[in-house]
């Protein structure tokens, strides 16, 4: 039995856009909304949403710097994001060899 | 391009209606799935259930039967509920006769739109998700360092 991952971390990461978003912010090491809406096809706006929902799953921080806003990476989250997937994985791997012994053996 | 899949597959050497049988059939689903036996009305739109001693019973519904050669099922995401929208995944197998036997791939998907508001599920599953606990870590590795290298 393993459990079902994170489901806001996952959602989070299933848009493009917000995939790109998270990385150009470890690429760069921070970003704002500006500089961020500088480099993409979508406008500030726009990049701000990502960055709430990103925000929301814990994938990145806020800090406030004089009038701006930068954001950066949470490491951990992707960490544990990845091990999640890693054990479902793991998970299939051990019912697929049951299967195979069976069906070997059988 | 999204981690919302699971891509595993292993080559067997057995005929494909061996391997059928084990997949689909409760008596063998049992065992290598759960250890407590498992219930599978074998039709799209057929109720499963997959027991474990210690955990409980998961619920699934069949989605797809085209022996023998693919198998899918919905499975909830929780114990003891119901496999809805939202609060299931998606299971698919598929068995693709080979010169050395068996090819079986599996394929779990649907991770993004887990109880999540409608407005989070416009994901694009597109492409092939397998390795993304790779790609994730290295996210991760690279959003580390940049952070350690700034002044």
């Amino acid at each position: 039995m393993t459990a079902a991952p994170a489901p806001e971390v996952f959602a989070a990461l299933a848009d493009p856009t917000r995939w790109r978003v998270l990385t150009l912010l470890a690429e760069r090491g921070d970003g704002t909304a500006t500089t961020l809406a500088g480099e993409l096809p979508v406008s500030r706006p726009a990049v701000i949403k990502h960055l709430a929902v990103l925000d929301r799953a814990g994938l990145v921080e806020s800090r406030r710097r004089g009038r701006e806003v930068r954001f950066t990476v949470r490491p951990e989250r992707l960490d544990a994001a990845a091990r999640d997937l890693a054990d479902l994985a793991a998970a299939w791997d051990a019912r697929l060899a049951a299967i195979k012994r069976m069906a070997e053996e059988g | 391009m999204t981690p919302d899949r699971i891509e595993r597959e292993t080559l067997i050497a057995a005929p494909v209606e061996r391997v059928w049988e084990l997949v689909t059939a409760p008596e063998h689903v049992g065992t290598w799935f759960g250890d407590a036996g498992a219930e599978i009305d074998l039709r799209p739109g057929g109720a499963m259930a997959l027991r474990w001693e210690e955990h409980g019973t998961v619920r699934a519904r069949v989605e797809r039967v085209e022996a023998p050669r693919v198998f899918a099922y919905r499975w909830a995401s929780r114990m003891e509920a119901e496999p809805e929208e939202g609060a299931s995944t998606l299971v698919e197998f598929f068995l693709e006769p080979d010169a050395r036997g068996t090819l079986l791939r599996v394929v779990e998907s649907g991770f993004a739109a887990l109880d999540v508001p409608a407005d989070e599920q416009e994901r694009k599953a597109k492409g092939n998700g397998d390795g993304w606990d790779h790609e994730l870590r290295d996210l991760a590795e690279y959003a580390r360092s940049e952070v350690a290298a700034r002044p």
